[in-house]
């Protein structure tokens, strides 16, 4: 009995792993032994049924876990914001700092009449956008407060390089207040702070079609756009052709514009990218220097034993058989 | 004290650790020059405004029509020197092109119809964002190295 079950799953196992040529072995074995009548048909029924267990597992399982439920619609989800190949988004490229001068010009003159740039001090500009001259008329352009005086008071003094960007409303109240509820949010990390980063930057900012699609529900007080979530954005299109003259006579065309601006605040983000790229650049050259090292050290120390010789010096003998 | 000038000119050019210094600023403030030829711009631009006024004020009837003529002549200039954005073009171009055809085909016929509900029955069920997004998605991916190389 335990010789005639271990002969058959031995045998259902030869089966498994090579199905056709066995099971016409096991056929032919069947058929001249005539007392194994029964088993093909229990096998087939074993194996149809184990093949139905699998497949219908498989297909619960894509049942419970394969389609996903989105909660939002695309509409709510905003359209995904198309690649563009930023060149200082390459591994050994530095932000265009034409460009940023052109970006800082742009946010100065259009997006600095809503939108903050808080973190950002006019240190900062100095050597990377602006010459030292240009941030400190740029910082003596506005006021900040001093420290209180003898009497207490707190006056106003001309900014100085070490302060930081003023922003245009008081307090988020007033900004709310002052764009029919909409708050303008602060530019300082909103390259990192957006989904896409710069590409939806730049498309949020060039995407304005000329008029919303058929049927598209736009709320009151708001402008269609599709890469912004929900579609419905409280900033209207601000960008058209020629609205800045920049100073290096690149032609201010829309996407011009948005490309330097969105650079620009990619710098505002990451000031340090230029720094870190030469910093990874550097780490690259030092591995590779040490790692050649190393390997002429290996081969130093180690010619003693790859160049050794092992030689088989048999005794000396006659060539006579030898006795016993 | 020439001779070792010479040579130590001779080897920082060489090296290749050297340093590159900015140029030395220019004389003129470039926001005094742009300054200055705002102002010049805005005066002239007086000017051609109070040329234009002083006709106009001595004979109104027959005046006014010249020069809405020629304020339309001065916009159509100014337009003219305005750049135009590539992107436009390039886009459209995309959504003309073959490869967009299957999407736009799908946009066009949804507006069709949505503006046909519109009209008859009151208020579509639908809209057409959707459809929008599969083109605009299109056109932007086919324009984008297109407008990467013509912008600076």
């Amino acid at each position: 009995m335990l010789a005639r079950s271990c002969l058959r799953s031995t045998r259902a196992f030869a089966g498994l792993r090579n199905g056709a040529v066995q099971i016409t072995k096991r056929a032919a074995s069947s058929s001249s032994s005539g007392s194994t009548a029964e088993s093909p048909l229990r096998l087939n029924i074993a194996a149809a049924a184990a093949t139905a267990v699998a497949a219908g597992s498989v297909a619960w399982y894509y049942h419970l876990y394969g389609p996903t439920a989105d909660a939002a619609t695309p509409a709510e989800e905003g359209l995904h914001p198309t690649h563009y190949p930023w060149v200082h988004q390459q591994w050994f490229k530095t932000f265009d700092h034409q460009a940023l001068r052109r970006g800082f010009q742009v946010y100065r003159e259009v997006c600095a009449s809503c939108h903050s740039l808080s973190r950002v001090p006019y240190r900062s500009f100095v050597g990377t956008i602006l010459t030292v001259d240009e941030a400190k008329a740029l910082a003596e352009e506005n006021e900040y407060d001093t420290e209180p005086n003898d009497q207490g008071e707190i006056e106003q003094r001309p900014g100085k390089l070490s302060d930081y960007l003023p922003a245009p409303y008081k307090n988020d109240e007033a900004a709310r207040f002052a764009n029919n509820g909409a708050l303008p949010p602060d530019l300082s990390l909103i390259v990192k702070a957006r989904h896409g980063g710069c590409d939806y930057i730049f498309n949020l900012l060039t995407g304005y079609p000329e008029e919303a699609p058929a049927g598209a529900n736009v709320g009151a007080g708001l402008n269609f756009n599709p890469y912004f979530p929900g579609t419905g954005i409280a900033m209207a299109r601000v960008l058209y052709d020629g609205l800045v003259e920049y100073e290096d006579g690149t032609p201010a065309t829309t996407s011009q514009m948005a490309k330097d601006v969105t650079e620009f605040l990619n710098w505002a983000a990451e000031p340090e990218m230029d720094d870190r790229k030469r910093m990874g650049m550097k780490v690259l050259v030092v591995t590779s220097v040490l790692f050649a090292m190393s390997v002429w050290v290996k081969r130093y120390k180690w010619a003693w034993l790859k160049s050794r010789k092992i030689v088989y010096d048999p005794p000396k003998t006659d060539n006579s058989p030898r006795r016993f | 004290m020439g001779f070792w000038d010479t040579i130590t000119d001779l080897v920082e050019a060489a090296t290749p650790w050297a340093t590159a210094d900015a140029e030395a600023p220019a004389q003129e403030l470039p926001e005094e020059t742009t300054a200055e030829s705002t102002k010049e711009e805005a005066s002239t631009e007086a000017e051609t405004a109070a040329a234009a006024e002083e006709p106009a004020a001595e004979e109104e009837e027959p005046a006014a029509e010249e020069q809405e003529e020629e304020e339309e002549e001065e916009e159509e200039e100014e337009e003219e020197e305005e750049p135009v954005d590539p992107k436009e073009q390039l886009e459209e171009d995309c959504r003309n092109s073959k490869q967009c055809s299957p999407a736009k085909h799908h946009f066009d016929e949804c507006v069709e119809r949505v503006t046909a509900a519109e009209s008859s029955e009151g208020g579509a069920k639908e809209d057409c964002v959707e459809e929008f997004f599969h083109l605009a998605h299109c056109a932007t991916e086919c324009a984008a190295p297109k407008l990467w190389s013509i912008l600076k």
